[in-house]
């Protein structure tokens, strides 16, 4: 497989803060990989890093076959980026903004602007300032200048930032339609699991400097702790005889009963059945799956919850 | 040479839109009225002495109310007095990358980073220029409005000559500004050691340092005072060492904003 992105023991230190640590991870060709991690986590450092705005302390990072260093003009024709929040120039509209974007990437036809106008649903603040727009709009500003010059490669940093719900799902769709069509990698930060969980086919999860688990999607779903939660009338009578076909159950302080055992969770109705044998039949039993915001508090331990 | 034509359009445009020039303009326009002003009170004693302090102040400012006398406080004007307009105008063009946060834009591009800095340079350099062209001709048109003795093509074309080799200096001499707003991501910085260099200027004049001070040179020469090649090999190496520094720090200093 080809790498779009390559780190080797990426590291960056500011005295003695340790911004990232030994970061080693790569990205294929048309992937979307989704760097996820809290705030301060060391996701924006990395792309700055990755993009040769920053120098690191340690390790090298290589882009499309390039190795990056800071000051230098290659890969940046193939790349295109958002970092942290997007700004434009607020004295100029939105079409000289895009038109500043060009021709800093020599090459790029005049035809690409109106074409990522259109993309990005733009046309009708075209001629106003940016200093006029509000902050979903800038932020689409932000992402026309990075798709303006169709860049084999798109670093993105928060790229949901300030939308909307439905200018997320636009987004989310774009961004799919950009890796299906024309190959594009997206390497995007966040800190919503459930936003890139619907996008990314791999994700990989840094806190504090320090890059925790890179999952594929499928696993993350396996991964996420399942309950099944049932609650009955008679609970002595429902504990023991679970329990007597070796059920471990756990009592919530609620008084319904969470069963985290594989067979419970394969076979609800075997429990439903037990249960109707046993003359405590189930009021209530429904399956539990971990959200994926409480799963990712989890694996950065930052999880308050005792289950 | 493609690079640095649309660095230039970029510069120029961002110039062009925003409303700095214009206060910039606004605030050398009052220089040839004061100028004007002044030597039209030291023409006229007696109005000079019903404005009672102002009357003084003619007095001690103007050298003689005539061309030569009106020119040389105009050049003084301009090219001295408008250093100040000329650190604002550099440093607001470096440092608003950085306050309005858009300097990450012009860092991962395939346009050389030289080109994007001389871009820069080069329109705070035309932006100097048109400043001193507004006001030396104002300047001109009221020299004629209030009819000064002593006017010829000769006193006109010395004064221009003056003009452009003072402001010429004044312009090189603003280049390590653009270092400090870079260095300080922002204009305060540079504008707080701009009104520092003023002062050390006129102390080093007083001193008696003026000559190796490369911030005073441009008022020595003005004054005519007969100058060392050393003193223009210093402004012209402060100069040099404004674009150089300004390049190496937009090279090779983590840029995290």
């Amino acid at each position: 497989m080809n790498w779009a992105i390559e780190t080797e023991n990426l590291g960056k230190r500011y005295g003695k803060v340790t911004a990232v640590d030994s970061l080693s991870l790569r990205v294929g060709e048309g992937e979307i990989y989704a760097f996820l991690g809290l705030n301060g986590a060391g996701k924006t450092t990395t792309i700055r890093m990755l993009l040769g705005m920053i120098r690191p302390s340690s390790g090298v990072a290589t882009v499309l076959d390039k190795r990056v260093r800071l000051g230098s003009r290659e890969p940046w024709a193939q790349v295109g980026y958002l970092v942290e929040t997007p700004h434009a120039y607020p004295e100029l509209t939105v079409l000289e903004n895009l038109e500043a974007t060009r021709r800093l990437h020599p090459g790029t036809p005049k035809k690409a602007i109106a074409q990522v106008i259109e993309r990005l649903a733009l046309a009708s603040y075209a001629d106003r300032r940016t200093a006029t727009l509000s902050l979903g709009n800038v932020q689409r500003l932000g992402l026309a200048k990075a798709l303006l010059h169709n860049p084999r490669l798109l670093l993105l940093d928060e790229p949901a930032n300030g939308l909307d719900p439905a200018g997320i799902v636009e987004i989310r769709e774009l961004l799919l339609e950009i890796t299906r069509q024309a190959g594009v990698t997206v390497f995007m930060s966040s800190h919503i699991l459930a936003e890139v969980s619907r996008l990314a086919k791999r994700i990989g999860i840094i806190h504090e400097g320090h890059l925790l688990q890179e999952i594929n999607v499928e696993e993350l779903e396996r991964n996420r702790s399942r309950r099944l939660q049932v609650r009955v009338q008679d609970l002595e009578t429902a504990r023991a005889n679970l329990e007597a076909a070796g059920h471990p159950v756990h009592v919530t302080q609620d008084g319904a009963i969470d069963l985290m055992d594989t067979d419970s969770l394969d076979h609800p109705d075997r429990i439903a059945s037990l249960l109707v044998l046993a003359n405590t039949p189930p009021t209530q039993l429904f399956m539990e799956q971990e959200d994926l915001e409480h799963y990712f508090l989890r694996l950065v331990g930052k999880d308050g919850d005792p289950q | 040479m493609n690079t640095l034509a649309n660095s230039l359009w970029i510069e120029t445009r961002k110039v062009l839109r925003s409303r700095v020039p214009f206060f910039t303009a606004l605030g050398f326009l009052i220089m040839p009225f004061i100028g004007a002003l002044l030597i039209f009170i030291y023409k006229d004693p007696q109005l000079a002495r019903q404005l009672g302090l102002l009357g003084a102040k003619a007095n001690l400012v103007v050298g003689s109310a005539d061309w030569p006398g009106y020119l040389t406080l105009l050049i003084e004007f301009t090219a001295l007095g408008g250093f100040f307009f000329f650190c604002m105008a550099i440093s607001w063009t470096f440092g608003r990358e950085f306050t309005d946060g858009t300097l990450k834009d012009l860092l991962a591009v395939p346009v050389p980073r030289l080109h994007i800095i001389l871009a820069k340079f080069i329109v705070v350099a035309f932006w100097c220029i048109a400043l001193i062209g507004e006001t030396y001709l104002i300047g001109l048109i009221l020299g004629a409005a209030i009819h000064l003795p002593g006017g010829s093509l000769t006193v006109i074309l010395h004064g221009t000559g003056l003009l452009v080799v003072t402001s010429g200096m004044s312009i090189i001499l603003v280049m390590p500004f653009a270092f400090l707003a870079s260095v300080g991501r922002g204009y305060l910085f540079p504008m707080g050691i701009a009104i520092i260099t003023l002062i050390l200027g006129n102390l080093a004049l007083t001193l008696g340092w003026g000559e190796y001070f490369p911030w005073s040179v441009p008022a020595l020469y003005m004054q005519g005072t007969s100058l060392t090649p050393i003193s223009y090999v210093l402004v012209f190496l402060a100069g040099l060492a404004g674009l150089i520094g300004t390049y190496l720090w937009w090279m090779y200093a983590d840029q995290s904003r």
